[in-house]
C-alpha cells in the first residue's frame, strides 16, 4: 500500500454568544467538515467540558452562512501540502478565510503526534518542521487552527498530516547493505529521502535480471563451460538493477542447495544457470510454487538423485531412493524438529525435542518422487538430458503403493506421479514448521544471525498469511523482514544485532563499487571455493557452506550463532584477505601503466578525485557510508588515517588502494550491523 | 600437571549457567575440568592421530564382503546388482564365517594389511547402549538422535558423545585432557572446521594444502610491512559491543599469527621422496606428512589431524563411484604410510577413518541410501594389524540386525572403537569413560586395536 499524504480537515465554527465576550463556556459548535475521512469525534482542546450541542438556536445561521447583526464566524479553508509529506521536512499549511472581516487573529497548535517544531503559529499559514525519521512507520500529526475575528467569533479547524519516512544517507545505506549485493554510492544516494517501503516496493516491481542471457560460450568453443556460468553470475550480479531480487535469490541458493563443485553437474552450466534463474523468478513469488520448481528441476533431480528414481522391485531388493525425500524435509521445508511459530524448538513433556518425521514418512516421500526423469524423454531408459525444462513423469516407473506423508496423511494406492507430487508438496507446505524454518533462515541471510523469537514470529506470521489470506507470499516475507523494527533499529537497541558478511559478497561489494571489469569483458574467477570458502552454487554438499546453527568456538559461552564463521578458517581467512589485496592493490587500474586485456581491474577514479579534491577525511566519510553504513568507529578511522600517513607521498591511487585493503579486513566492515 | 585457569573456568561456568544447560547436564569430565586438577603426567613421547572422514556415509559393508558360504549367499541375495565380485581374500588372524574379501579397488592396501600395519573394525556404528532389533522396535533403549541424517550422524561420530547440550569433539577433548591444546600446531585440519577438533579451549588450525601461505601485504619492504601490521593489529583490537564482530576479529588475528608461525616452521621441512598422487585426499595427506616432518620443531607432543574425502553419499551410480572412491582412499593411505615410514614416524602416528553411517543393503536401483552399521580402517605401526576387529556382519535383508531396508544395527558402538584409540593416545581408562560417557554402557576396551 502506498502511503500518501492525506489532509483531513475538521472545522468547527465557534460563535460566541452575547456579543463577543470571549466566554468560551457557552460555545455553540457546528461541524462543517469539508474534507472528511475520519469518523472519530474530534476533541476540542479549548474546552474540556464542552459537549457537542446540536445548538438549534444558532446552528441554522452558521450552516447557511447567513449574515446577521451579531456577525458570523470566519469560514476557514485549510490547505495542506498536496504531495507526499516526508519526515524531517518543513512544510507550510495555508488557510484561506472567507466571509469574515479583516481583523483576524490566528492561532495554530499541535494537537497530537510526535512533537513538531512550529516556526510561526500566529499567521494565516503554519510553517512547521516535522521530526526526523524515528520508526519505520508513518507519523500522524493533528494541527489545529483557531481563527478569531474582531467580533470575537472563532472557527476551529483540525488538520491531519501523515508523514512518511525520508531515509537519511546512513539509513539508506543500512537498508541497502541488507537488501543488495553490496550497494554503490550512487544507489545509496538515489534512495536518500525515500521511505524504506518505497524502495522495497520499487525493487519488488522492477524487472527481473535473468542470468541466462549472460551465459556465453567458452572462447573458441561451441558451448559454455563451467567458468562461463560463474562469468554470467558476476555480470548479472554486478549490474542488475533488481538488487533485492538478486540478493534474495542468492540467499535461496544457500537454502535450496545445488552445486557443481564436485558433481556431474559441472558439465551442465546451462542447467545450473537456469536453476539460478528459477530462484530469481520465484524469489518474490509463492513458496509453494518455488518448492515445486525446485523439486521438478532436473538439476536438483540429478543433484539429489530423484531423477530416474524408480518404484520398488522387491525381487531385486530395490526400493525407492530416499535422498530427495529426506533432504526436502530436513533442509528445504520443515527441518528435523517441530518448531514453534517463533522458530524455537518444541519440547515434549519430558523436555525432549519432537522429530518431525520418521522412516515411515521418508519411505512415503521416496515413493512420491519415483517415476520422474528429463522432460521429453523418448523412453524411461532414453533420457533426453534436457537440463532446463521441469522433469516429467513416466507412470510405469512411479510407485503405485500408498504413500505416508506428514501428520498421518496418506496418499492412496494407485495415485499418479503428478498428483502424488502435488499432494506431497501441499502436505509439506501446510506443515506449521515451514514458516518459522524458512523465515528465520532468510532473516539470517539478509539481516542478522540471531533474530529474537519475536522477530521470527512476526515474519512467520506474514509467511502464513500475507494479510490477504495467502500463505507463502515471499515478497511479503522479504518486506516484513526488512521493514521489521529489529532490522531497521529505529527504536530497539538490541545487544546482538547483525551478522558477519559472507566473504564472496564482500568481494562482490568491492567489485560493484569499483566497476571491476576486464577489457575482454570476462569474469573468469577460478577457485572461488578454495579462496573464499564459497561461491555461487558451489557448496561442498547440500548442507550449504555453513549451517544456520553454527556456533564458533569463540561464542561457546554465549547463546549466539554465527553461521558465516563456519567457513572463516585460517586458510580461508588468509586467502580471502590475500585476494582482496590483489583486487584492491595489485589490480587497481590507476596504479598501472599498461593494462592486460584479460585481467580484471578495479577502477578507483571516483575515490582518487575525492581524495585529491577534498582530502582524506572526506574520502573516509565516503567509505564510511558505502562500506560501513555509518558504523566506522573513531578507532577505525584513526587507524586508517595513520595508515595513510605512511603512504602520504605515494600516488593517490596507491593511497586509496591501501585504505580499501585495510577496510576489507577490518572487523567493522566485515560485520553487517 | 595443570589447572584450568580462572578465566576459562568462569567462562565455562557462565557457559553452563547461561546456556540453558543445568549443571546436572554436565558430564563428570566437565565437572572435573572445572575445579580439579588434570591428571596428565608430563608426556615423554610423541604421538599423532590422523582422522580421515569419509563424508556422505561410506558403503563400507561393501568394502569388506563375505566370499563364501551362507554369508556370501545372503550377501548376493541382498545386494543384487550392487554385489562386489572379485573381492580380494584377506588372511585374517581371526576367522570369520564366510571369510573376508576386500573390495578389489583397494588392492594397494593388501601389503599394509599383510605386514600388520592395517586393521579393520567391523560392524561399528553410533549407539548409546547395546541395542537389539526388539529393543529398537519397542523403543526400549535410547538411540542416537536423528539416525540416518548426514550432518547429525557426522556430528555424533565426531563428538563421541550423545545427548550433551554443549557438545565438543572427542579429538579436542583428548588434547585438552592431555593439556596439549595450547599450541595451535597440535590441532590441524586440512578440511576446514569440524566438530571433532572443536573444543572449549581449542579449535583446528586450517592448513592450506600448499602448506606455506604468503600473506600478501606482510611481505616485502620491512618498514612498510611493520607499519601495515601495526595498523592491522589496531583494527583487530577495535573495541566492539558485538561478540560476533569480536569473534571475527580474534579469528583473523589468530589466523595471521598462525600462518606466519607455520610458514616459519614449514620452511624447514625436508623434501620427502614419497610421491603423493594428485587426488584430493593424497594432497591433504601430503600436507599432513609435511607438518609431521617438522613436528619436532613444535612444542606439541600430541597432534591431531583431520582430512576428509567426500562423495560417499552414493545414492546413484554406486557401481562407478564407489570403486573410484575406495581406490582413492587406498592409494592415499598407502602413500601416507610410506611417507611415515620414510620419516620414521610409523609407530607414532595412527590413522583411522570415520564416516556418517553405513548404507542400506538394499539398492534404490543404482545406489544405496543412508544406513547405520559399517566398517572402518585403522592404520599404523602401533596398530594390531592383519585382522578385522569386531564383527563381519551377516548382510541379510530382513535378518536379525535389519531395522528396515537393510539398515543394520551396529554390533559395536563407535565409542568402543574410539576408546582404544584414546588409550593409545595416552588417556587413562577413567579419563576415557569420562571422555565417552556412553562407553560405560559397553565393554569399552574389548576391541584389541593396538599391539600391547
Amino acid at each position: 500500500m502506498k502511503i500518501l499524504a492525506i489532509l483531513v480537515a475538521l472545522t468547527f465554527t465557534l460563535s460566541a454568544c452575547g456579543g463577543g465576550g470571549g466566554d468560551t463556556n457557552n460555545n455553540n459548535v457546528t461541524n462543517d467538515s469539508n474534507n472528511s475521512g475520519s469518523p472519530s469525534t474530534p476533541t476540542d482542546s479549548n474546552n474540556d467540558n464542552q459537549t457537542p450541542d446540536a445548538g438549534d438556536n444558532e446552528g441554522d445561521n452558521s450552516d447557511t452562512g447567513a449574515q446577521d447583526d451579531i456577525g458570523a464566524a470566519p469560514i476557514v479553508d485549510v490547505k495542506a501540502p498536496g504531495n507526499i509529506v516526508r519526515k524531517g521536512t518543513t512544510i507550510v499549511i495555508d488557510s484561506v478565510v472567507t466571509g469574515g472581516n479583516e481583523q483576524l487573529t490566528y492561532l495554530w497548535e499541535q494537537i497530537s503526534g510526535p512533537t513538531a517544531t512550529i516556526l510561526n503559529n500566529q499567521s494565516a499559514s503554519l510553517t512547521v518542521t516535522l521530526p526526523e525519521t524515528s520508526s519505520p512507520n508513518q507519523d500522524d500529526f493533528v494541527f489545529a487552527l483557531t481563527v478569531t475575528n474582531s467580533d470575537g467569533l472563532s472557527t476551529y479547524t483540525e488538520t491531519t498530516i501523515e508523514s512518511i519516512n525520508a531515509m537519511t544517507q546512513l539509513q539508506a545505506a543500512a537498508l541497502l547493505h541488507q537488501g543488495t549485493l553490496g550497494p554503490t554510492y550512487a544507489e545509496i544516494q538515489a534512495v536518500i529521502g525515500k521511505s524504506e517501503e518505497e524502495w522495497i516496493d520499487a525493487q519488488l516491481e522492477s524487472q527481473t535480471t535473468y542470468h541466462m542471457p549472460f551465459l556465453e560460450n567458452y572462447p573458441n568453443k561451441e558451448q559454455p563451460s563451467h567458468i562461463n556460468r560463474i562469468d554470467a553470475w558476476w555480470k548479472a550480479s554486478l549490474n542488475a538493477p533488481d538488487q533485492l531480487r538478486q540478493r534474495v535469490a542468492f540467499a535461496l541458493s544457500e537454502i535450496f542447495v545445488v552445486s557443481d563443485a564436485n558433481s556431474a553437474l559441472r558439465g551442465e552450466p546451462e542447467g545450473m544457470t537456469n536453476y539460478y534463474d528459477m530462484l530469481l523468478k520465484n524469489a518474490f513469488g509463492n513458496f509453494r510454487t518455488l518448492l515445486e520448481s525446485v523439486t521438478l528441476s532436473p538439476v536438483m533431480g540429478v543433484y539429489l538423485s530423484h531423477l530416474g528414481n524408480e518404484k520398488a522391485d522387491l525381487a531385486k531388493n530395490i526400493r525407492p531412493d530416499e535422498n530427495y525425500a529426506r533432504e526436502v524435509m530436513q533442509l528445504f521445508t520443515i527441518g528435523l524438529d517441530e518448531l514453534n511459530l517463533d522458530g524455537t524448538v518444541k519440547l515434549d513433556d519430558n523436555g525432549n525435542t519432537i522429530p518431525t518425521y520418521s522412516q515411515l514418512e521418508i519411505g512415503g516421500f521416496a515413493r512420491v518422487f519415483t517415476g520422474w526423469t528429463f522432460a521429453y524423454s523418448a523412453r524411461w531408459n532414453r533420457p533426453s538430458k534436457n537440463y532446463t525444462l521441469p522433469m516429467q513423469p513416466f507412470e510405469d516407473y512411479h510407485s503405485s503403493l500408498e504413500k505416508h506423508l506428514l501428520n498421518g496423511e496418506v496418499i492412496p494406492a494407485d495415485t499418479g506421479a503428478e498428483e502424488s507430487m502435488k499432494l506431497a508438496l501441499d502436505n509439506l507446505f501446510m506443515h506449521p514448521n515451514v514458516a518459522p524454518f524458512i523465515s528465520k533462515q532468510l532473516i539470517q541471510r539478509l539481516v542478522k544471525s540471531n533474530p529474537t523469537p519475536a522477530y521470527v514470529e512476526r515474519v512467520a506470521t506474514i509467511f502464513n498469511d500475507n494479510g490477504q489470506g495467502e500463505r507463502g507470499d515471499l515478497a511479503a516475507v522479504v518486506k516484513a523482514i526488512l521493514l521489521d523494527d529489529e532490522a531497521r533499529k529505529y527504536s530497539l537497541v538490541l545487544e546482538h544485532t547483525g551478522k558477519i558478511k559472507e566473504p564472496i559478497l564482500t568481494k562482490l561489494h568491492f567489485w560493484r563499487t569499483l566497476n571491476a571489469s576486464s577489457q575482454v569483458n570476462r569474469y573468469y574467477t577460478w577457485n572461488l571455493s578454495t579462496t573464499y570458502g564459497q561461491g555461487p552454487l558451489l557448496s561442498p554438499s547440500v548442507f550449504n557452506f555453513f549451517r544456520p546453527d553454527h556456533r564458533p568456538s569463540e561464542l561457546l559461552d554465549s547463546n549466539l550463532v554465527a553461521p558465516e564463521l563456519q567457513i572463516a578458517t585460517d586458510s580461508n581467512m588468509i586467502s580471502t584477505t590475500n585476494n582482496h589485496y590483489s583486487d584492491l592493490v595489485w589490480r587497481m587500474a590507476e596504479r598501472k601503466n599498461t593494462l592486460n586485456p584479460n585481467t580484471i581491474y578495479m577502477y578507483g577514479e571516483a575515490y582518487i578525485s575525492l581524495l585529491e579534491e577534498s582530502g582524506l577525511q572526506a574520502l573516509l566519510d565516503h567509505y564510511d557510508v558505502v562500506y560501513f553504513a555509518g558504523s566506522m568507529s573513531d578507532e577505525t578511522r584513526s587507524a586508517l588515517t595513520d595508515l595513510d600517513s605512511y603512504f602520504a607521498n605515494r600516488t593517490p591511487a596507491d593511497r586509496i588502494s591501501q585504505l580499501l585493503y585495510m577496510i576489507s579486513l577490518s572487523p567493522e566492515f566485515n560485520y553487517q550491523d | 600437571m595443570t589447572t584450568y585457569n580462572g578465566k576459562s573456568r568462569r567462562a565455562f561456568l557462565s557457559l553452563c549457567l547461561k546456556g540453558g544447560a543445568s549443571v546436572a547436564a554436565l558430564t563428570s569430565l566437565q565437572l572435573q575440568a572445572l575445579g580439579s586438577t588434570l591428571s596428565s603426567e608430563s608426556l615423554t613421547d610423541y604421538k599423532a592421530l590422523v582422522c580421515i572422514f569419509l563424508h556422505g556415509g561410506s558403503d563400507s559393508l561393501n568394502m569388506l564382503v563375505p566370499t563364501s558360504g551362507q554369508h556370501r549367499t545372503n550377501y548376493e541375495q541382498s545386494r543384487q546388482n550392487l554385489v562386489v565380485n572379485d573381492a580380494i581374500n584377506l588372511t585374517t588372524k581371526t576367522q570369520f564365517e564366510g571369510g573376508v574379501g576386500l573390495h578389489p579397488s583397494m588392492a594397494s592396501l593388501t601389503p599394509l594389511f599383510d605386514s600388520g600395519q592395517l586393521a579393520f573394525v567391523g560392524g561399528v556404528g553410533t549407539l548409546i547402549a547395546p541395542t537389539s532389533l526388539v529393543d529398537y522396535q519397542n523403543k526400549a533403549v535410547n538411540l542416537p538422535g536423528h539416525l540416518f541424517s548426514h550432518n547429525d550422524q557426522q556430528a555424533t561420530w565426531m563428538h563421541g558423545q550423545e545427548k550433551v547440550s554443549l557438545n565438543t569433539g572427542w579429538g579436542a577433548r583428548m588434547l585438552e585432557r592431555l593439556n596439549q591444546h595450547s599450541a595451535f600446531t597440535s590441532n590441524i585440519s586440512l578440511a576446514g572446521s569440524n566438530p571433532w577438533q572443536s573444543g572449549i579451549q581449542t579449535s583446528p588450525y586450517a592448513l592450506s594444502r600448499s602448506g606455506v601461505m604468503k600473506i600478501n601485504p606482510l611481505s616485502g619492504y620491512q618498514p612498510q610491512v611493520d607499519h601495515v601490521k601495526s595498523i592491522i593489529d589496531r583494527l583487530l583490537q577495535t573495541p566492539s559491543n558485538s561478540p560476533i564482530q569480536n569473534a571475527y576479529a580474534s579469528r583473523l588475528g589468530r589466523s595471521i599469527s598462525n600462518v606466519q608461525n607455520m610458514n616459519n616452521l614449514l620452511e624447514q621441512a625436508p623434501i620427502l621422496t614419497t610421491q603423493f598422487s594428485d587426488n584430493d585426499l593424497s594432497q591433504q595427506l601430503a600436507a599432513v606428512a609435511k607438518s609431521l616432518s617438522i613436528s619436532n620443531q613444535t612444542s606439541s607432543q600430541r597432534q591431531i589431524f583431520f582430512v576428509s574425502l567426500g562423495g560417499f553419499d552414493t545414492h546413484d551410480e554406486q557401481l562407478t563411484r564407489q570403486p573410484a572412491l575406495l581406490s582413492t582412499l587406498a592409494t592415499a593411505l598407502a602413500e601416507f604410510q610410506s611417507a611415515l615410514n620414510e620419516l620414521d614416524l610409523q609407530n607414532s602416528v595412527t590413522t583411522f577413518t570415520m564416516s556418517d553411517f553405513g548404507r542400506t543393503l538394499t539398492s534404490n536401483g543404482d545406489g544405496t541410501d543412508h544406513g547405520w552399521a559399517g566398517n572402518q580402517l585403522l592404520m599404523g605401526g602401533a596398530v594390531n594389524g592383519g585382522d578385522v576387529h569386531g564383527a563381519m556382519l551377516d548382510q541379510l535383508v530382513g535378518g536379525p540386525l535389519d531395522v528396515g531396508g537393510g539398515r543394520l544395527i551396529p554390533q559395536f558402538s563407535n565409542e568402543q572403537y574410539f576408546a582404544p584409540i584414546a588409550k593409545w593416545f595416552g588417556l587413562s581408562n577413567a579419563e576415557i569413560y569420562e571422555l565417552f560417557p556412553n562407553s560405560m554402557n559397553f565393554d569399552a576396551f574389548t576391541l584389541p586395536l593396538f599391539n600391547s
